[in-house]
């Protein structure tokens, strides 16, 4: 355990990862997620400046029962842009945060992952999953069972 | 005493497409229930079309012709994305608006305590010039704009328990102090209408509940919201829109009653018109979406219905009593 405590969100991160632009349609996003195994996929400008975050649970609320009507339309909401529904100045880390503070982070927030920025740039995405690998990565020796290795 | 049932097959005509929360299959839940032995008592009365007189004291003559253009000859055609149309959507329209005035007529004229009107499309959405949420024309607000015109009763009141805003009704009504609306409905939802400080002129009370309120809410909003605007209000005559899509179990909407809070809610009702209004009261079918919670509700609320305080009978029969006597009197002299 000792070993993680050295990591840092740039050992364990998805660098540059897969982004949208603010006018993806929703439907798009929708088959990004069913084609990759995504919660959700940050949105930048052109140059790479993180906008927003869409996440499987912004696209859950856009089906919530509001006062546009009385039922929601599947492909009214589905032509939308993703600005429309992403969440705005979402919480991002640097690249050199130690990864046990970012799964301090990640308990705290209950979230499933957070963009990584670096001057002001998206840099990579770092996800529960990858948090995990690396925990397992930092502990591996003394996983291994002393036994096996003697030849008696 | 008993309790009136209208209905008319049109309104299982009005054929709002596949998969359409706003089905004839509702209707058709209803109905088969109210056809079983503890209903033997109801009184099933067709309905005449309402006429365009009934219409026009809410909506302007060039919107209700404009409705009735948009009818297509087959197939369906969508007003907007919720309120759509089909070849028997006009006559039903007619039937479930001259339904309320018909019950409003019976009620008055003391032919029973009270009625159910099971009628469709429903109507508290439509205003005076705007189809929407399902709703063509505004029935309940038509009935109670009837019983003023036709009966001259000074004041009517209409009670809105579904669980969506009835914006049409409202506006409709918040314009003359003959009329009081009081509507519960789930807050931030469909039709976005309903906040507290919208009150007409002094005779509208909108009581939003957040999602998840349940019995112990009514109660509380009856007793300390709902029971003292009515009684302040003295009406001659509730109408009550009834929707049932505030059960726990409705698809559209995220608040819990139950099939007894219904009974409980129109209990409550029926004890006020009966000190109020001799126990006039005319109920008309507005939402609810789940089939066997509507069916359960509906059933609750009739069962009520024809369980109507014994004040509001003894008051019909002191009513028949004073009638005949009049009669005679009149024969004598």
């Amino acid at each position: 355990m000792y070993e993680f405590l050295k990591y840092e969100v740039r050992d364990a991160m998805t660098a540059d990862p897969i982004a949208i632009g603010p006018d993806t349609r929703l439907r798009e996003v929708e088959e990004l997620f069913e084609s990759h195994d995504f919660n959700g996929v940050p949105v930048v400008d052109d140059r790479r400046h993180l906008l927003g975050i869409l996440t499987k649970f912004d696209l859950l609320k856009a089906f919530s029962l509001d006062a546009h009507a009385l039922v929601p339309h599947y492909d009214t909401i589905m032509e939308q842009p993703a600005a429309a529904v992403m969440t705005r100045d979402p919480v991002s880390v640097e690249p050199r945060l130690p990864l046990s503070r970012l799964l301090q982070k990640l308990v705290e927030m209950r979230t499933k992952s957070l963009p990584v920025v670096e001057n002001d740039r998206l840099v990579g995405i770092i996800a529960r999953e990858d948090v995990l690998k690396a925990l397992r990565r930092a502990t591996i020796q003394h996983e291994i069972p002393i036994h096996e290795d003697s030849p008696s | 005493m008993t309790t009136l049932l209208y209905t008319h097959p049109a309104c299982l005509e009005h054929d709002t497409g596949f998969g359409h929360p706003e089905c004839p299959a509702r209707l058709t839940a209803i109905l088969n229930t109210l056809r079983t032995a503890p209903f033997a008592a109801l009184e099933w009365r067709d309905v005449p079309q309402a006429t365009v007189e009934q219409l026009t004291r809410i909506h302007p003559q060039g919107y209700v012709e404009r409705i009735f253009a948009r009818v297509p000859r087959r197939g369906n055609v969508a007003l907007d994305g919720d309120t759509i149309l089909s070849p028997q959507s006009g006559e039903a329209a007619l039937r479930a608006a001259g339904a309320v005035c018909a019950a409003v007529d019976a009620i008055v004229q003391r032919e029973a305590s009270n009625a159910f009107c099971a009628i469709r499309p429903p109507g508290h959405h439509a205003e005076p010039t705007q189809a929407m949420g399902f709703c063509l024309f505004a029935n309940a607000a038509i009935g109670a704009a009837h019983a003023r015109a036709v009966h001259g009763l000074e004041r009517v009141a209409v009670i809105d328990f579904d669980v969506h805003h009835g914006n049409g009704t409202q506006a409709a009504l918040e314009h003359d102090p003959g009329y009081l609306y009081i509507s519960t409905h789930q807050a931030y939802i469909y039709p976005g209408t309903g906040r507290r400080d919208e009150r007409g002129i002094g005779n509208v009370v909108n009581i939003p509940l957040l999602a998840g309120s349940g019995s112990t809410d009514l109660r509380h909003v009856w007793r300390h919201e709902i029971e003292p605007a009515l009684r302040d209000f003295q009406p001659r005559l509730i109408l009550i829109s009834a929707g049932f899509d505030a059960h726990h179990m409705d698809p559209l909407a995220e608040l819990n009653f139950s099939e007894d809070d219904y009974a409980w809610l129109t209990q409550q009702i029926l004890a006020v018109a009966a000190e109020c209004c001799e126990g006039r009261v005319v109920s008309v079918l507005e939402g609810g979406y789940s089939l066997p919670a509507l069916a359960a509700s509906v059933a609750a609320h009739v069962k009520a219905l024809m369980e109507a305080p014994r004040a509001a009978q003894r008051s019909l029969i002191k009513g028949i009593l004073e009638r005949q006597k009049t009669r005679r009197n009149a024969a004598g002299s």
